[in-house]
């Protein structure tokens, strides 16, 4: 680093320059094909469990099967599928939001994606095995105790979400460190785009809350592999432990989730109405309100369990203080609308509707937080139609906002908006027949979770509307599918504002913008930066440096090995039981396994410490030449 | 960002050197609070409530010594390392009312 | 983007946050620690809550070694104050008494090591195996954690102690050697917490 010299580098293509890209806008692009192939392994289960319920004591898989995949369906949709999209759009758009050339840990953040990928595939690796974890998302002991869960189906869930939990924890730290110390000169806090802001709070969610999913998961592995006695009540352990760790856990996740989504409304609703977000400042606190909140609500989940009166009146009243901050934004949203000259984009339209599924998934969650009624409610299909109010309804629609509103940024061509708009009803249509008949299902007293129903209940009917939706859910997301084959294969070459009405950063650059994000790094003058620029007669953004050589990080292909090893070492670990002796050792091949891999992975960190990288220089001329192409 | 670096002669001379007499006397007080808290576990002919309050109050005051003086927090540039070392401090202490009311009934 | 002017031999007197790089690696690092913070925290709660279920294995009480637990103790907080005096020979470019310094944290670092596994070892003679009860779980889980967060510590302190030797000191080894630092200090501040709650308060009838 001692010398402003080019460095030589080697720059790979092809296969090689994607498993060792540390640009955050490949590593985006990384993201969104896996979590989308998960998000489609999820949905798939999804429809399996819903072909199961379309009638009465229905015998299309059997009742282990169903377990299995209801649980692979939670677990799946929430780490595999919700989260990595969500990085997929942080990474393809924040560091371009707060101008910055990349993110503050370019190495680390290929790591993250590769520890949660390696991850994702270890927990479904159970699949091909034949052990799929079947103890439900929430795995509670002592049903995932070695005792009921004798497979190896749990195991996988433990390892599997330990080491995509790793990639997240990382993630999350990269990202508050890039926001923090990345800023273009003049981009404050306060005129942070309300998308950074709410990843901002969502990384801060992932610090502080995966770790005790680490612990809650470390306890459940000794349990089950090395006889240890946490969670199980016959040597002293408490089951309840378990509860409390994955819902201190647990309930921040759920924040996690949808406050990036309620960060790409604001930025939709704002663009498409032509004005600039109603109440910013009101929006920001409620943010951050969310996200403190969201720590001291969890045992709102476990009102039944018996922790008495003042406990649950407590976690009571906390709950429903979330709705104040929660209401505060509908209203921001609705009063940013309110005399904007509004555009129903497919962006537009999946934000749009977005706005009255959250509140009705709000309104039965002040319900459920209401301790006695919870009672009633708790473990019918109640809840199950209100967290998928909030998690389909809420982030998925979001996730579908923000990917047709960035997708021009991030590929340089702009979806097809009448198959987007036939995505957005069909979808949309399909969510609320699939969960707004759950509500009477579960008022009416069907119990989640469970494998059949039956006949003479009064279920029928509204479980064969149910599946009907699912399937139209399917076609909405096939359709999807569809437009992004149709629009790929169409020339690359849409404008860099191609909107229009773009209010932000990302906006005043190239799509897809070119490896170093911004030739001259902008002078930001305001909220809005680039919509101010609009208003003041100007063409772009005002430079705040010379054009000269840009530093970049060098590629490295540690990351895929790291994240390679851990999944060795989970495997091994997990068969350390099972397999025959290694050597005549008192090791077992399953040992050797686990060491080779882990040892694989701290190697990988040796030599990331040994080996200086010196990076690679951009030099001026290539980035004249860039802008004057694109002038 | 070219701008935050000053010069390299100007840095070390505006910097006096800090000698390590500060330090001594930060390991002086450490040892002395982990002497009283052993102390008090071992005469242990005190109310069990009041060793708690003492033995709670010395790891408190200890991690306060070296966080502030051996890791610098008290020096100028760590408001959002102290942000996150409250945050976390913040969940423990969530999850040690959990540990303590509502795990046995 | 980052600061490429240095001329060799001209440290800055806090050679660390020289470079974005740097800056960006001790605030990440602050932040870790927030995250170990809750980590470590939760592993207490469990701790806490399972403390009393002993079954039929001994009791903290009758268990503890509180001179074993002093001498432990002594260890890593003089080890704390070594690492201090690295990172005072850091600012002050004397890069072989930062050596020095290092190497001294290791090997205190080593002691309290070899005291913890003389521990477990006689604890588990005594009857207090991993899988004895839920106390005894989660007595060696917390510990063994922090444990192995030293032994985590020497080997990255040690490997930092080669590349100052074989690179010395540049704007970017020196925020390497000082994150480790923070982190060393960390450990401390556990085991701070871990001798307070788990020993002493294990010790109170």
């Amino acid at each position: 680093m001692a010398h402003a010299h080019a460095h030589a580098v080697k720059r790979y293509s092809g296969i090689m320059d994607w498993l060792t890209t540390v640009d955050h806008k490949k590593i985006g692009i990384l993201y969104l094909i896996a979590g989308g192939f998960f998000f489609l392994v999820g949905g798939l289960e999804a429809i399996l469990i819903r072909i199961q319920l379309w009638k009465p004591q229905g015998t299309f898989v059997s009742a282990d099967t169903y377990n299995e995949l209801l649980t692979m369906h939670g677990t799946t949709m929430i780490f595999l599928a919700a989260m990595p999209l969500i990085f997929a759009l942080m990474n393809a758009v924040i560091p371009l939001q707060i101008g910055a050339r990349d993110v503050a840990f370019p190495f680390l953040n290929s790591l993250g994606f590769w520890t949660f990928l390696f991850g994702g595939l270890l927990l479904n690796v159970s699949w091909i095995v034949g052990d799929v974890p079947d103890a439900g998302w929430t795995s509670y002991a002592p049903l995932a105790g070695t005792t009921y869960s004798g497979d190896h189906g749990v195991d996988y869930y433990v390892l599997g979400l330990q080491i995509a939990g790793i990639g997240t924890l990382v993630g999350g730290i990269n990202f508050l460190v890039t926001i923090i110390n990345m800023r273009a000169p003049g981009m404050t806090f306060m005129r942070m785009p309300m998308f950074t802001w709410t990843v901002f709070i969502t990384s801060a969610l992932i610090l502080f809350a995966f770790p005790a999913l680490t612990v809650g998961l470390a306890a459940l592995m000794f349990d089950r592999l090395f006889d240890a006695n946490f969670f199980d009540p016959s040597a002293g352990g408490n089951a309840v432990l378990w509860e409390h760790i994955f819902w201190i856990f647990g309930h921040p996740e759920v924040y996690i989730l949808i406050l990036p989504a309620f960060g790409i409304i604001s930025e939709v609703i704002s663009t498409f109405s032509r004005k600039r977000l109603f109440g910013y400042s009101s929006m920001v606190f409620a943010t951050i309100l969310i996200g403190f909140l969201g720590f001291m609500v969890w045992a709102h989940h476990m009102f039944t369990a018996g922790l008495g009166p003042v406990a649950n009146a407590l976690f009571s009243i906390a709950t429903m203080l979330i709705a104040v901050p929660t209401g505060i934004k509908i209203f921001n949203w609705l009063f940013t609308m309110w005399g904007g000259s509004i555009k129903f984009t497919t962006a537009n339209l999946f934000a749009v509707g977005f706005i009255p599924t959250f509140v009705m998934g709000g309104v039965t969650g002040v319900m459920l937080a209401a301790a006695p009624a919870d009672f009633q409610y708790h473990d019918s299909y109640f809840v199950v139609a209100h967290f998928h109010y909030v998690i389909v309804g809420g982030l998925v629609l979001g996730l579908f906002s923000g990917l047709h509103y960035w997708w021009p940024k991030m590929f340089g061509r702009i979806l097809n908006e009448t198959l987007g708009k036939w995505t957005f009803w069909m979808f949309y249509i399909g969510f609320h027949l699939t969960f707004f008949v759950q509500h009477f299902l579960g008022l009416m007293g069907m119990p989640r979770r469970i494998w059949q129903y039956l006949d003479g209940l009064g279920f029928n009917e509204m479980n064969m509307i149910s599946t009907v939706g699912a399937l139209m859910m399917g076609i909405g997301t096939v359709m999807f599918l569809m437009n992004i084959v149709i629009t790929s294969v169409k020339p690359k070459g849409v404008a860099n504002d191609p909107w229009e009405d773009g209010r932000t950063l990302e906006w005043t650059i190239a799509s897809p913008p070119p490896e170093y994000n911004f030739a001259q790094t902008p002078l930001v003058r305001g909220y809005d930066a680039y919509w101010k620029e609009k208003q003041d007669g100007h063409s772009g953004m005002t430079p705040a440096e010379p054009v000269g050589p840009i530093h970049m990080p060098s590629p490295s292909i540690l990351p895929f090995f790291m994240g390679m090893g851990l999944f060795i070492a989970g495997f091994g670990f997990m068969y350390s039981p099972d397999w025959g002796q290694f050597l005549g050792t008192s090791l077992t091949m399953g040992h050797f396994i686990g060491i080779v891999g882990l040892a694989i992975t701290l190697i990988c960190m040796l030599l990331r410490s040994v080996i200086d990288d010196h990076g690679f220089h951009i030099e001026e001329e290539e980035i004249l030449k860039d802008l004057g192409g694109k002038a | 960002m070219a701008s935050n670096q000053p010069a390299t002669e100007q840095n070390t001379k505006r910097h006096k050197v800090e000698g390590p007499k500060k330090h001594i006397v930060a390991f002086i007080f450490s040892i002395l609070l982990t002497f009283i808290a052993f102390a008090t576990v071992i005469s242990g002919e005190i109310n069990k409530d009041f060793i708690y309050i003492i033995l709670l109050g010395t790891a408190v005051l200890q991690v306060f010594v070296q966080m502030a003086f051996w890791m610098h927090m008290k020096d100028r540039g760590h408001k959002y390392a102290l942000i996150g070392i409250l945050s976390g401090v913040f969940v423990v202490f969530t999850c040690v009312i959990m540990a303590e009311y509502w795990v046995w009934w | 983007m980052s600061a490429h002017t240095h001329v060799e031999g001209q440290l800055p007197h806090e050679p660390e946050k020289a470079t974005l790089e740097g800056r960006n690696k001790v605030l990440g690092f602050w932040l870790f620690l927030g995250g170990e913070t809750v980590l470590f925290g939760t592993l207490f709660a469990a701790f806490l809550a399972l403390r009393h279920q002993v079954l039929d294995g001994p009791t903290a009480n009758h268990l503890f070694d509180l001179k074993l637990v002093a001498y432990a103790t002594a260890i890593l907080l003089t080890s704390s104050l070594t690492s201090v005096f690295a990172i005072q020979a850091m600012h002050q470019q004397k890069v072989k008494s930062l050596i020095n310094w290092l190497i001294v944290t290791v090997l205190l670092g080593l002691g309290f090591l070899g005291l913890e596994i003389y521990e477990f070892v006689h604890y588990v003679h005594e009857g207090h195996g991993f899988t004895t009860s839920a106390f005894s779980s989660s007595f060696y889980t917390l510990v063994g954690f922090h444990g192995a967060h030293v032994l985590f510590g020497i080997l990255w302190i040690t490997l930092l102690i080669i590349q100052l030797m074989r690179k010395g000191l540049t704007v970017v080894t020196a925020p390497k050697v000082y994150v480790a630092g923070m982190y060393w200090h960390f450990i401390d501040v556990v085991w701070v917490f871990i001798f307070t709650v788990v020993y002493l308060m294990g010790k109170v009838v």
